[in-house]
């Protein structure tokens, strides 16, 4: 078993560098596919982010008549968090209203003051577990005698869920393509090395070598292939990171700063297993045909 | 070989019927004008193509009820050479026939005397660490044989042996297989040589489109009336 091991390793190492230029070639398409991959990944990542981002944005928010008396607003709170569209109830009174008003136009102040009264109605602001939901939420609110008034953001919602799903599901699509192309790459790239020592196979063959001993040195040449693909596009992200944060932060000016670090793991482990999973796979494919009929 | 017929995918029939017994210890000819089946006989021996119908069993056992696993096994008790010698070009003498061992799981301690022996045997010690493209073709050959007696097979299966060799170095080859013959070991040469075939008289079969058309002891290359 051992001398299996060493025998295999010792031929993937020798065959990786006999066929040198080939390869080459295997490992720098790998590199550019798992470039490619990662390079997905990273927007559909931060695409993601912000698009959960903006969907846990969308709220609904109803103006409370002046009138309305403390019970009938708990009740009304009470009855909202009730509704399983609905994730979370906060109320804004109309004092509170008036410091967040300020808090963003502190310019005003002078203004607001010198009205005699609290123009500002007090609000509820309603989360939503799914942003498809408005209309149910909306239509309640307004058959309710203390609410006043429902801010209508229908269409900017209904806009906004059309372009979360498309872009989600064309960034599958894309990955899933890129991903199919990868392999096929790989498994050709491979294959031709397999071709080129054909003759070494079919003696390996002839002389009674079972199945393993002609498959797994091609199988570990694959990993190294994959490995060493993954590990120079890896090294190439970690160099490209402060371009790419920068990029990112620029672009989705919302995406939480602090997940870069476990993305940048994320996006490790995932070059990582699909350089090695391609390489052997692409081997395993590559030369199955020459096995034993 | 009991009853063997043989067709490929493409319709084409190589053998029809045929039925062959090879005694263990035998030393025979396979002869007869290309085409004529000779490479089918030894692609059913060593189990790289199955029969269409019939039955080949070697040493008791019916190679087309064989598992999988157990094929590597059954070929390593058949030693075979070809016409063009099939070696490695970039590996010695030595590693080309070691090769046959390390592939095969040997233990590589193990390796280094059955080298030495089988190159002992065929006569190559002198050449052991030269590469195949220093050697003449007969050396070669005989690099080849090496191989194929590293593993002590019980049948040795040549396929025109001497097809690229000149006519002095093909009878050193032919010495060779009837030494290695009596060691003991089952010999199947397939040979379009005339010349060797009828001076060594041994047994002969001779195939014709697919069939057997002569299977006789101590004969000549073409049938002698």
């Amino acid at each position: 078993m051992v001398a299996f091991v060493a025998f295999s390793l010792r031929r993937a190492w020798l065959g990786f560098w006999r066929n040198g230029l080939m390869s080459l070639a295997a490992t720098l398409t790998m590199v550019l596919m798992l470039v490619l991959l990662s390079g997905l990944i990273i927007l559909l990542t931060g695409l993601n982010a912000t698009l959960n981002f903006v969907q846990q944005e969308v709220q609904v928010v109803a103006y409370l008549k002046d009138s309305a008396g403390q019970q009938e607003i708990s009740g009304l709170e009470i009855s909202l968090q009730g509704m399983a569209q609905v994730t979370q109830v906060n109320f804004v009174s109309k004092d509170q209203a008036m410091k967040d008003f300020l808090a963003r136009h502190p310019d005003e102040a002078e203004v607001i003051n010198s009205l005699p009264t609290n123009p500002l109605p007090a609000s509820l602001q309603i989360n939503l577990r799914d942003p498809n939901d408005y209309l149910d939420v909306a239509t309640y609110l307004k058959s309710q005698p203390t609410v006043d008034r429902v801010l209508n953001i229908k269409q900017t919602v209904d806009q906004m869920v059309t372009v979360i799903g498309i872009l989600r599901a064309g960034g599958t699509v894309i990955l899933v393509v890129v991903g199919l192309i990868v392999l096929f790459i790989i498994v050709n790239t491979i294959r031709l090395a397999v071709v080129a020592r054909a003759d070494e196979i079919e003696i390996m063959r002839l002389v009674g070598a079972s199945d393993a001993f002609i498959r797994w040195p091609f199988i570990f040449e694959g990993a190294l292939v994959g490995l060493l693909g993954a590990l120079i596009t890896i090294l190439l992200l970690f160099l490209g990171q402060g371009p790419i944060t920068g990029f990112l932060s620029d672009y989705f000016k919302v995406l939480p700063v602090e997940a870069s670090a476990t993305v940048g793991q994320n996006i490790a482990l995932i070059v990582l297993g699909t350089g090695v999973g391609v390489g052997v796979l692409g081997s395993y494919l590559s030369v199955r045909s020459y096995l034993i009929r | 070989m009991q009853g063997v017929t043989k067709s490929y995918p493409n319709g084409r029939e190589a053998l029809h019927d045929v039925d062959l017994t090879i005694p263990e210890g035998d030393f025979v000819f396979l002869v007869g004008p290309s085409g004529a089946g000779k490479s089918t006989v030894i692609k059913l021996l060593i189990r790289d193509e199955l029969p269409t119908k019939g039955v080949v069993l070697l040493d008791g056992r019916d190679l087309g009820r064989l598992k999988r696993r157990e094929v590597p096994k059954i070929r390593r008790k058949i030693g075979i050479v070809f016409q063009d010698f099939k070696l490695l070009p970039n590996k010695t003498v030595r590693d080309n026939v070691g090769f046959a061992l390390e592939v095969t799981g040997a233990r590589r301690r193990d390796i280094e005397p059955a080298v030495d022996r089988v190159l002992r045997v065929v006569g190559l010690t002198g050449q052991a660490d030269q590469l195949p493209s220093q050697l003449s073709g007969g050396e070669q050959q005989r690099t080849a044989i090496a191989r194929a007696l590293v593993h002590n097979p019980r049948l040795f299966i040549a396929d025109e042996p001497t097809g690229n060799l000149d006519p002095l170095i093909s009878w050193e080859i032919i010495q060779l297989l009837l030494r290695i013959n009596e060691l003991g070991v089952t010999v199947l040469m397939a040979t379009h040589n005339a010349e060797v075939v009828t001076a060594v008289r041994k047994r002969v079969v001779a195939l014709e489109n697919g069939r057997i058309v002569r299977d006789e002891l101590g004969a000549a290359y073409h049938r002698e009336d």
